[in-house]
């Protein structure tokens, strides 16, 4: 087993993220109200996520955000400017 | 104490903490509460008396920050402003502490007197959340109660830690908490710019970051006309901050609070770990599966109509019986005169209430108010976020549909969750569409008791599908897409009978005081006309339609007057305008033109009341487009069914 299996160098977006995994916010594109809904809601560059499931039929993604402990309901369209990183195991 | 105005209390924090729970068992029932994000929508008024003192209690809409994104969160912040309040209880549930405490930071540096009520302390400490009240006060400089609004916990320690803040001379400063050395030196240098005349609210610090933070809500343009210099200033002083950070300004200050709540969060309270999971996370992983969560939808939905329909038709066909034999008695009486229309009207209104209404409408609503209160809005918001972007919308607008299914009234002011206008306008031109509780008890009485349970359900899809396929068309004529969807999903609640019959009771006080009444006094009116022959000036002024292009009874013609006023009355008023009793319905019109009326009654404008509010939340365009909306599609779909039935 390698002895540790670094972050990937580069961030996928949270639709192409694997489930249950921690994952950190690296980048929130998108236009300001959106930004600004995501910051309101809890959602800030460098908290770690988690990614519950994903809906059929290109639906919607429920995000659980560690650490407040809640779960947000995204669109796909949102959560494709989301870009997170996978943490290797440590919180 | 005359002479002295009561104080005012705001009740302010986010969506979902339990705010308007909280306020009603202070205030009465007042307010209604649900388990979905952002029930109330307009503040709510009420002035109490605690223990001998009066307290004039504002209930505002739940508001994510005080950088509102949607019209219910601006009037969140409109009122904060305009009331002034001498006291602001800030609600926060503590299940979700780090990302509540935010808000609860960014309302400290208005510095105004404050109470923090951590809520849903039980739901916290299932959850494994310890939370030390003292410690979180301390670090965060204003008083903490915990409660339990839900079951009236810590209500009275909240009020009392209210009271003396209130009795305090001194007014506690602005909060002394400071951010980061570069964000906080740039805005004391922008509160140095002031011009010593300067409005300021609240204070200059808070104005200070106000207009760093939020520059288009703080009327920037404004300020460009009458400070001109200070406009300057101000753009300097956010491009300072963002050139050290390069991000945006209100990312950065937003930041800045986020690592304090989070911090004071984890400071003040501990996480117990390896606790089992909670109940409401296994029931969550099965009705919001990606794949059984639809099942589980359908299931509900068939539960819903069926569920009703079993409970009423019983008891409408036992019910109906006494009203019959009353008629029969009636006319024995009283031969025809006048006396006899009037009281047959009587008679006939409270009956179409007690047998045909009621037996429908109570069951409804218990099942709405346990959807809402078990917290199924948002998850069925979920599921259907991928269906409604076919229809040009998004999972958010589902719980306005929801609601409409209820009544289309306060769907359409619920819309004002909705961020973007374009869907606002969009969900609310579908909303009338919905068939909402009297229309659905309308189809269940009379599509189901004389056509069969089946028929009605068809009736009821088709319905559902008819909204899908106009909002797609409405959607094409738009060109702005909607933003997507970013809805938060509450925690699952052990649904309360105590809130289920509250709710139940609140919504049926509404019908009784006022539909009932309506209709009761309808159906005299109808009498009247029918005594004095007058119903045939005005079935002969509607024929065209009613006769001619719907293949009606003309008779039919009076009852749709009063459709406008609501819509169970025409169908109710279909018997007496037909002058029959309940078993000889099909005896005089034929399944086909039941059914035709029932479609066109349904469809054709929308209610009295929903116009009203149309006109008043979105203007008379819209109000108007939607009666012509509803008058189109009511005449295509009547003929539809003529044509191919």
């Amino acid at each position: 087993m390698p002895a540790v299996i670094n972050m990937s160098p580069k961030g996928m977006s949270l639709i192409e993220a694997p489930i249950n995994k921690p994952l950190r916010i690296v980048d929130i594109a998108g236009g300001e109200s959106v930004r600004r809904r995501l910051l309101a809601i809890g959602f800030h560059k460098g908290d770690v996520v988690e990614l519950d499931s994903l809906a059929i039929l290109k639906g919607p993604i429920l995000v659980r955000s560690s650490p407040s402990d809640m779960r947000i309901a995204l669109g796909r369209g949102i959560a494709r400017k989301i870009t997170v990183e996978v943490l290797d195991g440590r919180p | 104490m005359a002479g002295r105005d009561a104080p005012t209390v705001i009740f302010i924090g986010q969506p979902n903490c339990g705010k308007s729970t909280l306020f009603n068992s202070i205030a009465g029932l007042k307010a209604e509460t649900s388990n979905f994000p952002g029930t109330t929508v307009k503040h709510t008024h009420s002035r109490v008396s605690i223990e001998g003192r009066l307290l004039d209690i504002i209930d505002l809409p739940g508001t994510y920050s005080l950088c509102p994104s949607d019209p219910a969160e601006k009037t969140a912040l409109s009122h904060l402003f305009s009331e002034k309040p001498d006291l602001i209880i800030n609600v926060v549930d503590a299940s979700v502490l780090g990302r509540s405490l935010e808000f609860t930071l960014e309302l400290i540096e208005l510095g105004w007197p404050m109470v923090v009520a951590l809520n849903m302390m039980d739901l916290a400490e299932k959850r494994g959340i310890k939370i030390d009240a003292g410690k979180l006060g301390l670090l965060l400089g204003v008083p903490v109660v915990p409660i339990i609004a839900s079951r009236g916990r810590g209500v009275k320690e909240l009020l009392d830690e209210g009271f003396k803040v209130l009795e305090l001379d001194e007014k506690p400063g602005p909060g002394r908490r400071t951010w980061s050395r570069d964000v906080e030196s740039r805005v004391e240098e922008l509160v140095g710019l002031f011009p010593p005349e300067f409005p300021i609210v609240a204070n200059r610090r808070f104005m200070a970051v106000k207009m760093i933070e939020a520059n288009r809500l703080f009327c920037d343009a404004m300020l460009g006309e009458l400070e001109p210099g200070l406009k300057a200033e101000v753009d300097r002083v956010r491009r300072g901050i963002e050139s050290g950070r390069s991000a945006p300004a209100y990312e950065i200050i937003s930041a800045e609070r986020h690592h304090q709540a989070l911090k004071i969060a984890e400071e003040s309270s501990r996480m117990e770990r390896g606790r089992k999971v909670p109940w409401d996370r296994k029931v969550d992983d099965v009705i919001m599966h990606p794949f059984y969560g639809y099942f589980i939808l359908a299931a509900v939905f068939m539960a819903f109509f069926f569920l009703i329909f079993k409970i009423g038709n019983p008891l409408e066909t036992f019910l109906l019986k006494p009203f019959t034999s009353i008629n029969h008695d009636l006319g024995r009486h009283f031969g025809s005169n006048i006396l006899f229309h009037i009281a047959d009207g009587i008679v006939l209104g409270i009956g179409g209430g007690i047998a045909i209404v009621l037996p429908y409408f109570v069951p409804l609503l218990i099942f709405m108010a346990f959807l809402e209160d078990f917290g199924y809005l948002a998850r069925a918001g979920f599921l259907l976020d991928t269906f409604m972007h076919r229809i040009g919308l998004h999972g958010k607008s589902v719980g306005p549909f929801i609601l409409g299914f209820g009544c289309n009234v306060p769907a359409i002011v619920s819309t004002r969750i909705l961020e973007s206008k374009r869907d606002r306008i969009i969900t609310s031109l579908l909303i009338p569409f919905i068939p909402c509780s009297a229309r659905t008890t309308v189809i269940l009485a009379l599509v189901a008791f004389y056509l069969g349970p089946w028929m009605a359900l068809g009736f009821y899809i088709l319905n559902i599908l008819l909204v899908a396929i106009l909002g797609r068309v409405i959607a094409s004529f738009t060109k702005a897409p909607s933003p997507g969807l970013i809805l938060e999903i509450p925690t699952l609640k052990r649904p309360s009978l105590n809130n289920i019959l509250k709710k139940t009771y609140f919504q049926l006080r509404s019908f009784l005081a006022f539909a009932w009444p309506l209709l009761i006094a309808g159906s005299v009116f109808l009498s009247l006309l029918q005594s004095f022959h007058i119903d045939r000036t005005i079935n002969a002024v509607l024929s065209p339609l009613v006769a001619g292009a719907l293949g009606l009874p003309r008779e039919l013609g009076v009852t749709l007057v009063f459709g406008f006023l609501r819509k169970e009355l025409s169908l109710i008023m279909m018997l007496q305008a037909l002058g029959i009793g309940h078993q000889g319905l099909l005896t005089v019109i034929s399944k086909e033109q039941l059914l035709v009326f029932t479609v066109f009654v349904s469809f054709f404008i929308p209610c009295l009341s929903t116009f009203a509010v149309l006109w008043k939340e979105l203007g008379r365009k819209i109000a108007f487009l939607s009666a012509a909306l509803s008058i189109s599609v009511a005449i295509l779909l009547s003929w539809i069914i003529r044509v191919f039935y």
